[in-house]
């Protein structure tokens, strides 16, 4: 009878064992994709910060991947993903807005071309 | 919201009773904030609803596991992907309203440059008109036919159908004025004097109005804009008995179409 709750309590101790965080491979994957992508888009750690953050972090969850601290290790990688992901929608944006003033300088040089020809 | 709000002061007083971690009330505020003003703006709404929807899934968890103790680290982890999923959604928006402005403007640049070329069209017509000008003076009759040039003999070698180079400003002035007139056609008819055989001077006459056709083709008028006869000796401008006569006869006329395209018939 005293026996009994040792078992549950050994159970406790072994569950808690299993729940530790597994390895976090699919989310690596995932923020190694998005630095990529990030890469792909032209962004460079030294004009993006938040990208310079994600390659901090990532380096960071790789560490922590190796020590097996996989709880830290995935999120590392979770803020690193985000960091990359908003570093490429900076890039993009600032793209767009390079684009519109292209576009204002056009339309200025016809309205004035215009000017001229009346 | 009033209710996530509630929910996060309550937190708060509950992180401030735990004060595990000490920034995840400050934390938490933040994002809270940043998802507000996310949610409140009906473009980031329209645009990019999947990153608002993460945004509010990630403060949901750390709203949640601020009541915990000791979980505070994860709430400044998500409270922190909650503040980067507001800031993207930020991003994409901007992006995507830059692109609808984009749009906008390559219309009205395109409306502009075509305004532009109108103008600048108005203006080589202008030209053109003192073009017109030019070969008016050019032509020597202007008769029933319409508007008439005559390429004199001194043009073309005796019995030879090929325009000599003496020609070529007389041609020039021709093409340029077509093309600024695009809708002009013209016929070109040949004529000879009475010397030589009927058969001869009609395959003569004829070839010199080819010649002069072909050098206009050759600069860029389309063919179809030109019909080509041969009259041999028939319609003299001047009696062939002497040679000045002969001389005069011996020609090539270019008949002008009105601006419309209308040609007057041909002899």
């Amino acid at each position: 009878m005293t026996i009994r709750p040792l078992f549950a309590a050994l159970a406790v101790v072994m569950l808690a064992g299993c729940a530790a965080d597994p390895a976090p491979n699919e989310q690596m994957r995932l923020t190694q994709q998005a630095l990529e992508q990030a890469a792909a888009v032209g962004a460079v750690a030294d004009d993006v910060p938040e990208l310079k953050l994600a390659e901090m972090k990532l380096a960071q969850a790789k560490a922590d991947m190796a020590d097996e601290s996989y709880k830290d290790a995935r999120m590392q990688a979770e803020q690193a993903e985000l960091d990359a992901r908003l570093a490429e929608a900076r890039v993009l944006t600032q793209k767009s807005q390079e684009q519109l003033n292209v576009l204002n300088t056009r339309i200025t040089r016809l309205r004035k071309q215009l000017g001229d020809a009346q | 919201m009033n209710r996530l709000t509630g929910g996060l002061l309550l937190s708060s007083v509950l992180l401030a009773g735990c004060a595990s971690h000490p920034n995840s009330d400050t934390a938490l505020q933040q994002a809270g904030g940043d998802f507000q003003k996310v949610k409140e703006d009906s473009n980031v709404l329209r645009i990019a609803p999947k990153d608002v929807i993460r945004a509010g899934e990630s403060l949901a968890r750390a709203d949640r596991l601020s009541s915990y103790w000791g979980s505070g680290g994860d709430v400044v982890h998500y409270a922190y992907l909650s503040q980067r999923y507001s800031a993207i959604a930020r991003e994409h928006t901007e992006l995507v309203l830059n692109e609808e402005r984009a749009a906008k403007l390559e219309l009205e640049r395109q409306r502009l440059q075509l305004a532009l070329r109108e103008a600048k069209l108005l203006s080589v017509q202008q030209q053109g008109k003192w073009l017109e000008e030019q070969i008016a003076s050019l032509t020597t009759t202007q008769t029933d036919r319409g508007l008439v040039m005559t390429l004199g003999d001194v043009l073309f070698d005796t019995g030879q159908a090929e325009l000599k180079n003496s020609a070529n400003r007389t041609v020039l002035k021709i093409v340029q004025f077509l093309q600024l007139n695009p809708k002009r056609v013209v016929r070109i008819e040949g004529y000879t004097d009475s010397t030589g055989g009927e058969q001869e001077n009609l395959k003569l006459s004829r070839d010199r109005a080819q010649a002069v056709a072909d050098v206009l083709v050759d600069l860029g008028i389309d063919e179809k804009r030109i019909q080509v006869e041969g009259y041999g000796d028939q319609y003299p401008v001047e009696v062939n008995a002497s040679e000045r006569g002969r001389a005069q006869n011996r020609r090539v006329e270019i008949v002008f179409s009105d601006d419309k395209g209308q040609l007057g018939a041909a002899r």
